[in-house]
């Protein structure tokens, strides 16, 4: 029995896959934006329609308010549920504004260094979810952490100072596809990835 | 008051036009892009303008529409709304003018009361922020504002809150049901606490100042 490797087609090959996925992570975004999210806004539209043709119907306007607010906390699960198949946010503005509103909901001090340069989708989606991944495992007394994306000749550049070192080599996995490499340098996790 | 919109969702956009019909507004134009809505209103006037963030020409046609219609039309009111209420939209948004404009989410406009009271704060020269947003924004400050906003009384946190909201003195002090002296005191023990300068009371500059604060990386 062979095994088949991750290379088995070729280093291009594992990369053209990544970024399928990551293409069809964001069409599954748009999807959802475009399909269920916007039906459900909508019917909050006509129940407010519903409760101006029913005058002076107190109990009853205060249960379209309460179906209105039932609407608004699907949405905010749908985007909760979205935000972990391709963020909206790094679709449409980058991994800066991206990881700044992502370390919003860390409870440790994080400085984003990060400019507005934008990179292939695939790599953006890979970086985001890495960058994530190691925000969300801090422990709360840790601090405070640096992250630096920035463009360097081969692609992007990212250094996370301050985090749990010992997550380089999963780190290490998730851009294997993409031909990067990761290093560790004091505290610091080093990750660069080829790309446009 | 005469309303025009732009949005790219034909459900939504025919929802709206409902709810503006019964609200009493006169929908003067209603278009599926961005460069449709700057055209139509080209020879058409309109009080407020709704414009939908993530709509053509992409990938965020609402904040380029807005740019194109506020220097054509300087006394237009602009309303954005979105699916998301993200932080980056809303300092984008304030770049465009802080002056008669709006961000709110779509879910959170389906009551004539509500639609009305935002497109008449934004007549008005208001700054209608989505109150979802700016609680999000005084509960889960930058991380170096924490222990500022921490050290806030919880009656200091609301008036904090509508603050973000853009509320006018006069407004906070009817949400909270106190005199409007009371609130500028409450603002007064705010600023000093953030250490934020009491010339910035204006109102504009106001909520300006207090969202930079709370999205500052910087410490002060």
């Amino acid at each position: 029995m062979t095994v088949r490797s991750a290379y088995a087609d070729g280093p291009g090959g594992a990369r053209r896959r990544a970024g399928e996925h990551w293409t069809r992570r964001r069409e599954l975004e748009r999807q959802l934006h475009d399909g269920p999210a916007l039906r459900l806004s909508a019917l909050t539209l006509r129940l407010g329609l519903l409760a101006q043709k029913l005058p002076g119907a107190g109990d009853l306007l205060e249960d379209i308010a309460e179906l209105q607010g039932q609407l608004h906390l699907v949405l905010q699960e749908l985007r909760a549920i979205a935000d972990q198949i391709y963020p909206a946010l790094l679709q449409e503005a980058g991994l800066g504004p991206a990881v700044r509103e992502l370390a919003g909901r860390v409870p440790v001090r994080i400085r984003v260094h990060a400019d507005s340069d934008r990179f292939d989708q695939a790599v953006e989606g890979v970086a985001y979810f890495l960058v994530a991944q190691v925000l969300l495992d801090l422990s709360p007394d840790t601090g405070p952490v640096d992250v630096i994306i920035r463009r360097d000749a081969y692609g992007l550049a990212l250094d996370l100072g301050g985090v749990d070192t010992d997550q380089a080599d999963t780190v290490g996995d998730q851009i294997r596809a993409f031909g990067g490499a990761v290093e560790v340098a004091g505290g610091t996790i080093k990750v660069r990835i080829p790309c446009e | 008051m005469r309303v025009a919109l732009a949005e790219d969702g034909a459900l939504f956009r025919e929802g709206l036009v409902m709810l503006l019909d019964a609200a009493g507004h006169e929908v003067v134009g209603c278009t599926a892009d961005g460069d449709a809505l700057v055209d139509l209103l080209a020879d058409q006037p309109a009080d407020v303008a709704i414009l939908d963030i993530r709509m053509p020409p992409e990938p965020d046609g609402g904040l380029t529409t807005a740019e194109r219609l506020r220097a054509a039309h300087p006394d237009l009111g602009l309303l954005f709304l979105s699916h998301y209420a993200e932080a980056h939209y809303l300092m984008r948004i304030l770049q465009i003018s802080t002056e008669s404009i709006g961000y709110r989410l779509k879910e959170k406009i389906g009551s004539v009361d509500v639609l009305s009271d935002t497109l008449t704060r934004i007549q008005d020269g208001e700054i209608v922020i989505e109150p979802v947003l700016a609680q999000r924004l005084v509960e889960r400050p930058s991380s170096n504002r924490r222990d500022v906003v921490a050290s806030l009384s919880h009656r200091e946190v609301d008036v904090l809150r509508l603050m973000a909201e853009g509320r006018s003195n006069g407004g906070i002090a009817s949400q909270l049901f106190v005199t409007q002296k009371a609130v500028e005191k409450h603002i007064a023990n705010i600023f000093s606490k953030l250490g934020l300068h009491t010339d910035t009371a204006e109102h504009h500059r106001r909520v300006l100042a207090v969202l930079t604060y709370l999205r500052s990386q910087q410490d002060a």
